[in-house]
This record gives C-alpha cells, structure tokens and sequence, in this order.
C-alpha cells in the first residue's frame, strides 16, 4: 500500500510540467524566457503556454496558439534540435551546429517546419542582417500552410549565435489578420530583448 | 477415418494453394465499360465520401496545378491502360516528396512528386500508375471496406461470445475464452492479408496492362528494385537496420518490396517482351521541375537517401544542375568533410558553367564555414553577378 502512494506522489511529480498550465505576462515587465539568460519586456500582456516547443524554449500568445504565437529559442547547444522531435525514427529533425553561419540558421529552421509539420508549403522569403542581444545577427520572414489546412501563415524571426549557441526568436500567424496586427507586439518583445553577461 | 478425411481436404487445399502459387498467371484485361455509376449502398457512400474529400482537394496549396504537366502524366496513363481506361482518370499532382499514388473509387488519382522523382522514365512511372489504376478497376477499397466490416462483426460477436462465457462461467468457459481470443485474432488478421492479396493483384493487373502496352514490362521490377535501395540507403545514414529481408508482418497491408521484386522479375523475364521506357521523353518533360522537387528532397533531412537518389537521376552524366544539386545537399549537412566535397562540387560547375551565380555563393559558404578566407572572394564574386540577389545584404554583412 505505501509503496503504491509512493509510486502514485511520483508519477504526480513527473506529470506536473506536462499539465502545468498557461501563465499571464506582465506588460512593462522584464521576464526571463525559455530557461536562459535571455530577458524580454513585452509592451502588452501575453499569455505563456504551460507546454514547451522543446528544452530551451518556450512560447507565448495572445489569443490561442494556431493564432497568434511568438516563441523564444533560448541558447539550443549543438547537436540539439530547434524543438521535440515529432517522429524521431522516420522524419528526424536536422540539429543546430555551433559552425554553422548566420545564412543556415533560416535554412535549419525552414526544415525543421517542413518535416516536423509534414508540409512542402514552407517558403522562406525575405533573408537580411540585423543586430539581435548586441550581436550581429539574421532576420528572416517565411510563409507557409499545415497540412489539411489552407490557412496561409505568415511569420517573421530574428537568430543570434552566441558562444556557439543560438538564441532566436520567432513570430508566426495567420497572414489574414492576426500577422498585420500583432506584428507590431512582437517587434517591441524583439526590440527590448537582451542577455545577461 | 473421420481425422484421415481431415488431412484428405488439407492436402488438396495446400497443392491449390501451392499451384496457385507457382502459377500467378497474369490476367486477360477484363472488358471495361466507361461510365461507371457506383452501385450498392455500400459503394454509393463511399463514392459520396471521395466526392467530398476531391471537392475541396482540388483547391488544395499543395496540388500542383500545371496543365502541360498533367497532361504529360496524363498521356503517360493512356499509353499505359489504354485510351478507354484512362478518360476515368483525374490526375492530382501532389507537391510530396514520398514515393506514393493512389486512386480514389471516384476515379480521383494523386500522384506525389516524389514519385515523379524517382521513377528514371516512363516506363517505371506507367508502372506505378497502372497498379493503382488495378485497384480501381478491381473495385478494391470498396472490396477492402466491405471485408473489414465482416471481420469487424465477427470480431465483435466471438467477443460477446467470449464475455458471455466469462461471466455465466461453466465447465468449458476458459476454451470458450480463448477460442473467442483467436477468432478475434483471425478476424483481424484476415484484414491484413486481404488489403496484401489485393496488391498482389494489382501488381498482376498492372503487368497485364504492361503486356499490352508499349512499355517494357521490366520498369516495374527495376523501379521496387531501386525502392529498396533508397530505403537502405536512408536507413545506413541514419545507422538503422536495412528491412530488406524482412518478412510481412501481422499488420502489414502490403507484402513485402523483395516479394513483389522477385515476383514481379518473374513475370517479367517470363513475358519476354521487348518494350521502350520512354526515358527521353520523360527527362525533357521533368526538366522544369526537377530542381523543386530536389530541393524539396534535401530539405527532409535524409542525406544517403537524397544523395542515392541524386546519383540515380544522374547516372554517369552530372550536368551542372544536379551537380550543384549535391552540392547544396553536401553543405547543408555541413560536416568538415562534406563541406569539403561540396567546395569540390561547386568548383565543378562553374568550372562547366561560369555563368551559374548560385554556385559560386554556396562554394563562398562553404569555404567560411570551413575557415576559408578564400570564401570571401566567390561571394563577392556571387554579388558582382547578382547585385540584386535577395541575401545580397545578408552576403555583404559576412563578408565585412
């Protein structure tokens, strides 16, 4: 019996992250994201998703995740994957290497999509340098659809190495709609970003 | 006497079975009437169903909408099933990087560019089309629906059975238990091995459909042949085992490619027929597209796979296109030494064509990933070529 309540307190334990739920955020409020030095100030309030893309990520929204999401890459060491793999086995996803040149971080992100959603539909369509935690940096803009859905999505990423890890952050919603309006939001979260020393 | 009757009946099913075996005579075509109206309850739903799922597949981002292409595909359908048969067909182009086709009960066909890819002709391509084209013809899924939903009855009824033993007990309940388990079983496993029979007879419609066109029956065991080879060399890339020599499992709907091979092989030395694969033709119609399709390709992250495909289509011939097609697949992987294949792979091309401006903005790439000043200077190379390139100032910024 005892050991029963033992085995019953573990798996509550280890089950609590997968059933942790969403978190508000704080307008004006400095917050550190996706378990890394990296800290953010978001100019309006956002809602963090309790269920994490990945191991050093985390994502958050404003009215539901197939709407409106902005997700937050905070240091993927070599050899790791942007996130979980979907199906590790027959569709493994391509990993970040330290080596690899600002050019190849949209490259590794477009095909992290397009395997881990199953879609061909994924374009990356606007490539261009920028400055991102003080660092020289990638910006890139990418559109694409799901699979049985003809919605099209549009989104928008910034991508620094930092000692040989990437930080990034992404932003991708509907092209009708949701991308026009909440673009400006995600511009101010990218703007005030910064990485503690 | 009662048990020698027993094995009287099993020895006579088992030398059917063998015979049929051995035989696996290629059908005569069966007369076919165009304009065919489903019939039945049964296959009036399921019609009803692929009508809805075609309405809104037309309009879908991933179907590939250019009218000379399908109608190359198209022609490739009619010279292979012939010009009666193939008017049933609507052809779907599925931007999907899998070796698949498949064929509604309404007549819709998809058929993904993956496929278009991978097959080397014609020939291999008919060989395909006219498989799916069987099971059409043969009325399969509605056949396939029909036993499923016989063995899902019994499946249900021996577990009535066997719940009612179970609980109103007796001196046989645990027999009735499991004999109620193995129905069960069988039932669903019969499932299975219909959805194989009716490949089987697919691959034997579709070499009847071989025989009478022009094509050279031996496409369709080459293009399972080379099948098995991409798997291998996908599985070798990712350090798993080959399933070459695996044998059909329970669950398995199709039998095995090495079955169908040797199988298909069989038949095909035994038609001895000579026949045309259609390859240049198929290389000039393709050519448009093939770039799309590799690059989808190397984007799903399989390198042996993509590389096995890529040295397929080139043979001993690698024009600059598939050259720098390697190329890219080389430096998107980007280990030390496959950036230094591909710094050999761009210098190939524009050693052949030095006009080709991509080529020298990969041949920069890799040579600065691998901490090679000289880098710098093809991608200014690249700029001075293509001043308005869409990167140019993404370029320029790693270049400073």
């Amino acid at each position: 019996m005892k050991r029963t309540l033992w085995l019953g307190a573990i798996l509550l334990a280890t089950a609590q992250p997968a059933l942790a739920s969403n978190t508000l955020i704080a307008a004006q409020a400095p917050v550190a994201v996706a378990k890394s030095p990296m800290t953010v100030t978001p100019d309006r309030e956002w809602n963090k998703m309790g269920a994490r893309p990945g191991r050093n990520s985390e994502s958050w929204t404003i009215d539901g995740d197939g709407l409106n999401e902005v997700t937050f890459y905070g240091g993927i060491e070599p050899d790791r994957t942007l996130f979980r793999e979907v199906n590790k086995h027959s569709t493994p996803l391509p990993r970040f290497s330290s080596t690899m040149l600002l050019t190849d971080i949209p490259a590794l992100f477009e095909a992290s999509y397009r395997i881990a959603l199953n879609t061909p539909v994924m374009k990356i369509d606007t490539v261009a340098p920028t400055t991102f935690l003080g660092h020289k940096a990638v910006q890139f803009a990418f559109t694409y659809s799901r699979v049985d859905e003809e919605v099209r999505r549009r989104g928008d990423a910034v991508a620094a190495i930092i000692d040989g890890k990437l930080f990034m952050i992404t932003f991708d919603a509907p092209d009708v709609f949701y991308y026009q309006r909440d673009m400006a939001a995600y511009r101010a979260i990218v703007a005030r970003a910064v990485i503690a020393r | 006497m009662r048990g020698g009757g027993w094995r009287q009946v099993a020895a006579v099913v088992a030398l059917l079975t063998s015979q049929a075996a051995q035989a696996e005579p290629i059908p005569t075509l069966p007369p076919y009437s165009g304009a065919y109206q489903p019939q039945g309850v049964d296959e009036r739903g399921l019609w009803m169903l692929v009508d809805e799922n075609e309405r809104s597949f037309r309009d879908s981002t991933v179907v590939i909408n250019d009218a000379p292409l399908k109608a190359y595909i198209q022609q490739i359908m009619c010279r292979m099933v012939g010009a009666a048969r193939c008017q049933t067909v609507r052809l779907y182009i599925v931007r999907d990087t899998s070796f698949n086709a498949s064929m509604a009960p309404n007549g819709m066909m998809i058929v993904h560019t993956g496929l278009l890819l991978r097959a080397r002709d014609e020939g291999e391509l008919a060989a395909v089309l006219g498989h799916e084209f069987a099971h059409f013809e043969l009325r399969h899924t509605l056949l396939g629906f029909q036993q499923g939903r016989k063995a899902g009855d019994i499946a249900a009824w021996a577990g009535v059975a066997g719940a009612a033993a179970w609980t109103y007990g007796g001196r046989n309940a645990y027999d009735t238990v499991r004999m109620a388990r193995s129905v069960q079983n069988a039932a669903i496993g019969s499932t299975y091995a219909h959805t194989r029979n009716q490949e089987r007879q697919a691959d034997l419609l579709s070499m009847a459909y071989l025989r009478a066109s022009a094509y050279d029956p031996h496409c369709f065991p080459d293009v399972w042949d080379r099948l098995l080879d991409k798997a291998d060399a996908t599985a070798h890339g990712r350090r798993q085992r080959s399933k070459r020599y695996d044998r059909a499992g329970f669950s398995d709907n199709h039998p095995t490619e090495l079955e169908r091979t040797t199988t298909l092989r069989r038949l095909a030395m035994a038609m001895n027929k000579p026949g045309e694969d259609g390859k240049a033709r198929y290389d000039m119609a393709l050519a448009g597209w093939r770039a799309q399709w590799i690059d989808d390709e190397i984007k799903r992250n399989d390198f042996e796979g993509t590389d096995y495909i890529l040295r397929q289509i080139a043979g001993p011939d690698w024009t600059p296109d598939l050259l720098f097609a390697r190329a890219e697949l080389y430096r998107t992987r980007g280990h030390p030494h496959d950036l230094a294949a591909a710094v050999g792979f761009y210098r190939d091309v524009v050693a052949r064509d030095p006009t080709h401006a991509e080529a020298y903005r990969g041949l920069g790439l890799a040579q600065l990933r691998s901490h090679d000043a000289a880098g710098a200077e093809a991608l200014r190379t690249y700029l001075t070529m293509k001043p308005a390139a869409e990167d140019a100032a993404m370029i320029s910024m790693l270049i400073q």
